[in-house]
C-alpha cells in the first residue's frame, strides 16, 4: 500500500471522527424523541462561525473556540427547544418539520446577512503545522480534530448509558408518562438532551472549522451528511454513528482520491439512496 | 351553488387580472403567482394530503426545466416537446425515492428528497450534457409558433392560468375519490388507515408520483418564459422552499391554499427584490424561515384553515 | 376460523407473549383477559398483524397470514379496533366511516351510502356530519366500532372497548356488541373489567406475565384460584409501588 493510499485513509478516518461527532447529536434527538432536527446542519455552521470570532476578536484557537462554541450552542439548542421544538413536536408531522427546517433557513440567512457569501477560514498554522510521521504527512489540525472528536463521542455515549441521567433521558425516551409517575419531568430531561445534542454539535463545529472552509451554506452539506451518518448507523444509535461516521470519512476520502473531489459528496448521496433500499434500519440498527 | 361561490369569484379575478393591470411588472408579476402556485399545488398533493413533507421538491421542477432546454440545445426541436420527457424524468426519480422511503417514517422520506435535490445539483453542476455551472438557454428568436417565445407576459399568463386549471382540476378530483379519502386519513393516522385496509405505502406512492409529474410540468413552463435554466435557477433548494411555504401558509392539504400562498409571498418577494437589489434576496429567505417558523409553531393548517375552522365551528351546535 | 399457534413475542430482554395458543370459532365471543401487562395486547397485536411475532404462526380462514400487513388482514375479512382510538380527527365522523367502507368499494357515492348504513346501525347517524374531533372519549370508541364494521368483517377484534367508559356507557357498548354479534361476526374482545366479560364471552384466555394461565367459560375461570392469586397479586403489589 503506498504511502499516499495510507494518508488518504487516515485523514479519512480523522474525518470521519468529527462527522460522527456531529452526527451523535443528530441521532440523540431522534431516537430520544422522535424528532429530526433539520436545522442540525446550521447549527454546525453557527459554531464554525462563533470559532471564527474567537480567532479574530481573541486571536484564540480551538482551545477557547471549543468550549465558547459548546456553551454558546448548547445555550441555543435549549432555546430552541424550549421555544420551537417542544410546541411543534407534539403537532402534526408537517409542523415537526417545517418548524426545525424554518429555522434551518432562519440561522443560514441571517448569518448570510451578518457575515456575506464569502467562503472564510483559519489560518492553517492555527493548530500546529503540518508533520510527517512513517511517511505520513498529517495536518496537526486534523489530527487534534479528529482525536478530540473520537473522545467526545465516547463520553456522550458513556453519559448516556452509564450515568443516572443517562438512564432518566432513556426512560423519557421509551414512555414519557411512565417516566413522569416516577418523579421524571420529561420535558427537562427533553431540554437537556437538546442542550447535550447542541453542545457536541457545537465541538465539532469548532473542531471542523480549523481545517475545513466557513460559509453561511455549509451547513446543508453537513446536514446531508449527518443524515447518511445517522441512516448508516441505525437511530439513536451512538455507536451506529461513529461506526457509521467513520465509514463515511474513509469512503468520501477515498472517492476525493479516486475519482475526484467534486464527486466525492455524489458518492455519499448514492450510499444514503442504496442504505434507504436494502438496509433501512441502518447497519447496526435490527432489522 | 354557494359552494361555487368563491371559485367562481377567483376564477373571473383571474382572468381579469392582466386586463385590469397592465404594467410589463405587474403582468410578469402575474404569471410567476400562477407558475408558482402550480409548482406549490403540484407540492401540495404529497405534502399537504399525503403529509408526507418534501423538502427536495425541486429535483422535479430541475427535470421538467433541464428536459425542456436540454432537448432544444441538443436538438434544436422546441422546449415545449421536452415535457413529457421532465415527466417521465420525474416520475423515475420519485419512484427511486419513495419506493423504499414511503414505508419508513416520514422524517426517512424528508431526509432523502432534500439529499436527491442536492444530488441532482451537484450532478448537473459538473455534467457537461446539461449545461454544468454555466446552464442551458432557450431559442432567442422564435422560430414557430411552438417554440412559445413571447415579449409580453400575457400569454404565459394565460398558458400558466389553464395548466393551474388542470393541476387543481386534477387534486380537485382526487380529493374526492377513494385515494383523497386514503391519503387524509394516513395523514391523520397510518395505522388506523391500514387497519382499515388503505395500502398506505402504495397509496402515498401514488401520490408522491403524481405531484412529481405536476411538478416537472412547471419547470418545463418556467423553462418556456425565461429561456434559460442553471443549477441555482432549476434546482437550487432555494425553489424547494418556496413550494413549501407557499402551500403552508395559504393551507397545506386544501385545495386553493398553495394559491393564496403564492398570492402573497412572489409579490413580497419580487417586491423587496425590487427595492432592495442582490442584497433583498437573503433578507426574504430569513422572512422565509421565519414565517415557517411560526406557520409551524402557531397555524398549522395555513390561512385558509384558519377561514375553514372557522366557517366549521357553528357546525358543533347542529349535531 | 383464527388459529394462532405458538405465539412469542420478544422486546429487548423482556419476554411480553411466551407460547401462547388460541383458536377462535366461527360464531362465537373469545375473551382475553389479564391484569396490565399481562401480554394480552401484546398477543392482540400479532393476530392484527401490526407486531411480527417473534416465533408462531396465524392463520385466517385457513390462511397463514403470520407475516402479512394490516391492510391484507383487512381484505381478508379480519378487522380491529384501538385501544387508544386512532380518529381520524381531519373528517367528519361519516368520512371516518367511509374510509373502512371504501374497502369494498371505489366508488365515493357508494361508500358514502354504505358508511350511512353503518352510522344507523350502531346509533351515530345524527352525528354524520360532526368534525371528528369533536367527539368525546366514548364516541370515538364507538366510531371506531362503526370503521371496523364498515370493513364488512368476519372477525372483528375490540381492544378494550369499553376502558374510560362510565357504566351507561359501558351497558351501551355491551348491547352494540350484542347487535353485531347477532349480524353473524364473530369477535374477539381484550377487556379487563370482568363484568363485560362475564355478560359478553362464550370462552375466555387469561394471561399473566405473558403466558396463559387458565382457559374456559367465564364462570370456570373467575372461580380458578390461579386467576385470583394473578389479579390480587398483581394489585397488591402495585399498591406497594405507589407508596
Amino acid at each position: 500500500m503506498s504511502a499516499t493510499l495510507v494518508q488518504v485513509i487516515v485523514g479519512g478516518l480523522l474525518l470521519g471522527a468529527i462527522y460522527a461527532l456531529f452526527s451523535s447529536g443528530l441521532t440523540l434527538i431522534w431516537g430520544m424523541m422522535n424528532v429530526v432536527n433539520f436545522a442540525h446542519g446550521d447549527f454546525v455552521m453557527v459554531a464554525m462561525y462563533i470559532a471564527y470570532v474567537v480567532y479574530v476578536l481573541l486571536g484564540g484557537g480551538p482551545l477557547a473556540s471549543v468550549p465558547i462554541a459548546a456553551v454558546s450552542l448548547a445555550t441555543i439548542g435549549i432555546l430552541a427547544y424550549f421555544l420551537l421544538v417542544r410546541h411543534v413536536m407534539r403537532g402534526p408531522m408537517i409542523a415537526q418539520i417545517l418548524g426545525t427546517f424554518g429555522l434551518a433557513l432562519l440561522l443560514r440567512y441571517s448569518m448570510f446577512g451578518a457575515a456575506g457569501a464569502n467562503f472564510l477560514s483559519l489560518p492553517d498554522n492555527l493548530v500546529g503545522g503540518t508533520y510527517e510521521i512513517f511517511g505520513i504527512r498529517l495536518q496537526a489540525s486534523r489530527v487534534v480534530a479528529g482525536i478530540v472528536a473520537l473522545l467526545v463521542t465516547a463520553g456522550l455515549h458513556l453519559l448516556l448509558t452509564r450515568t443516572s441521567l443517562g438512564s432518566k433521558m432513556l426512560a423519557v425516551s421509551e414512555d414519557a408518562t411512565a417516566a413522569q409517575l416516577m418523579g421524571i419531568r420529561p420535558d427537562y430531561m427533553q431540554a437537556i438532551a437538546w442542550g447535550i445534542a447542541a453542545g457536541a454539535t457545537g465541538i465539532a463545529g469548532a473542531l471542523i472549522a480549523t481545517f475545513f472552509y466557513i460559509s453561511p451554506t455549509v451547513g446543508e452539506t453537513l446536514a446531508i451528511i449527518a443524515f447518511v451518518t445517522v441512516a448508516l448507523g441505525g437511530f439513536g444509535s451512538v455507536p451506529g454513528a461513529l461506526v457509521a461516521g467513520l465509514l463515511i470519512g474513509l469512503i468520501e476520502s477515498l472517492s476525493a482520491y479516486w475519482i475526484g473531489g467534486v464527486w466525492k459528496d455524489v458518492v455519499v448521496y448514492i450510499l444514503f439512496i442504496f442504505v434507504l433500499w436494502f438496509r433501512p434500519q441502518g447497519l447496526m440498527g435490527k432489522s | 351553488m354557494k359552494k361555487l361561490l368563491w371559485p367562481g369569484i377567483t376564477a373571473v379575478l383571474l382572468l381579469a387580472y392582466p386586463l385590469v393591470f397592465t404594467t410589463p411588472f405587474q403582468q410578469r408579476l402575474g404569471a410567476l403567482v400562477l407558475l408558482y402556485a402550480i409548482a406549490a399545488s403540484a407540492w401540495n398533493i404529497v405534502g399537504g394530503y399525503a403529509g408526507q413533507i418534501s423538502v427536495g421538491h425541486v429535483v422535479f421542477f430541475g427535470c421538467g426545466a433541464y428536459a425542456s432546454l436540454a432537448l432544444f440545445t441538443h436538438t434544436g426541436l422546441p422546449p415545449v416537446l421536452g415535457m413529457p420527457l421532465g415527466i417521465a424524468a420525474a416520475v423515475g426519480i420519485a419512484a427511486i425515492i419513495g419506493t423504499p422511503t414511503l414505508r419508513l417514517s416520514g422524517h426517512y422520506f424528508s431526509m432523502a428528497t432534500i439529499a436527491v435535490a442536492e444530488l441532482a445539483r451537484l450532478v448537473t453542476t459538473n455534467t457537461e450534457f446539461l449545461g454544468a455551472a454555466v446552464g442551458l438557454s432557450g431559442p432567442t428568436v422564435p422560430r414557430t409558433w411552438l417554440d412559445l417565445s413571447f415579449i409580453s407576459s400575457v400569454p404565459y399568463y394565460y398558458l400558466f392560468l389553464a395548466v393551474l386549471v388542470i393541476t387543481l382540476g386534477i387534486t380537485w378530483w382526487m380529493e374526492r375519490s377513494r385515494i383523497g379519502f386514503y391519503l387524509r386519513a394516513i395523514r391523520d393516522s397510518e395505522k388506523a388507515a391500514r387497519s382499515l385496509g388503505a395500502r398506505a405505502p402504495r397509496v402515498k406512492l401514488i401520490a408522491y408520483l403524481l405531484s412529481a409529474g405536476l411538478t416537472s410540468v412547471a419547470g418545463s413552463l418556467y423553462a418556456l418564459m425565461f429561456q434559460f435554466v442553471d443549477p441555482e435557477s432549476g434546482l437550487g433548494i432555494l425553489i424547494s422552499v418556496k413550494m413549501l411555504i407557499m402551500a403552508a401558509l395559504g393551507g397545506a392539504g386544501l385545495l386553493f391554499g398553495p394559491l393564496v400562498g403564492a398570492a402573497i409571498l412572489v409579490p413580497l418577494e419580487e417586491i423587496s427584490n425590487s427595492l432592495l437589489g442582490g442584497r433583498g434576496a437573503g433578507l426574504t429567505f430569513v422572512l422565509y424561515g421565519a414565517i415557517i417558523v411560526l406557520i409551524a409553531r402557531f397555524r398549522p393548517d395555513g390561512i385558509l384553515g384558519l377561514f375553514q375552522s372557522a366557517r366549521k365551528a357553528p357546525e358543533k351546535h347542529d349535531a | 376460523m383464527l388459529e394462532a399457534t405458538g405465539i412469542s413475542k420478544v422486546f429487548g430482554r423482556l419476554r411480553a407473549v411466551d407460547d401462547v395458543s388460541a383458536e377462535v370459532r366461527q360464531g362465537e365471543i373469545l375473551g382475553l383477559i389479564g391484569p396490565n401487562g399481562a401480554g394480552k395486547s401484546t398477543f392482540f397485536n400479532c393476530l392484527t398483524g401490526d407486531l411480527a411475532p417473534t416465533t408462531g404462526s396465524v392463520r385466517f380462514l385457513g390462511e397463514d397470514i403470520t407475516t402479512r400487513s394490516p391492510e391484507a388482514r383487512a381484505e381478508l375479512g379480519l378487522a380491529r379496533t384501538f385501544q387508544l382510538p386512532q380518529t381520524f380527527t381531519g373528517m367528519t365522523v361519516l368520512e371516518n366511516v367511509m374510509i373502512g367502507a371504501f374497502l369494498r368499494t371505489s366508488v365515493t357515492a357508494e361508500a358514502r351510502e354504505r358508511a350511512r348504513r353503518i352510522l344507523d346501525i350502531v346509533d351515530m347517524a345524527h352525528l354524520a356530519q360532526t368534525p371528528a374531533k369533536t367527539l368525546g372519549t366514548p364516541g370515538r370508541k364507538r366510531l371506531e366500532i362503526a370503521r371496523a364494521l364498515a370493513t364488512e368483517p368476519k372477525l372483528l377484534l375490540l381492544d378494550e372497548a369499553m376502558a374510560g367508559l362510565n357504566p351507561t356507557e359501558v351497558r351501551a357498548a355491551i348491547d352494540l356488541v350484542r347487535v353485531i354479534h347477532g349480524m353473524g361476526i364473530t369477535l374477539v374482545i381484550v377487556e379487563h373489567i370482568m363484568e363485560v366479560i362475564n355478560s359478553l364471552a362464550d370462552r375466555v384466555i387469561v394471561f399473566h406475565q405473558g403466558r396463559e394461565i387458565a382457559r374456559g367459560t367465564p364462570r370456570e375461570v373467575t372461580g380458578d384460584p390461579t386467576v385470583i392469586e394473578a389479579y390480587l397479586g398483581k394489585r397488591a403489589s402495585r399498591a406497594g409501588g405507589r407508596t
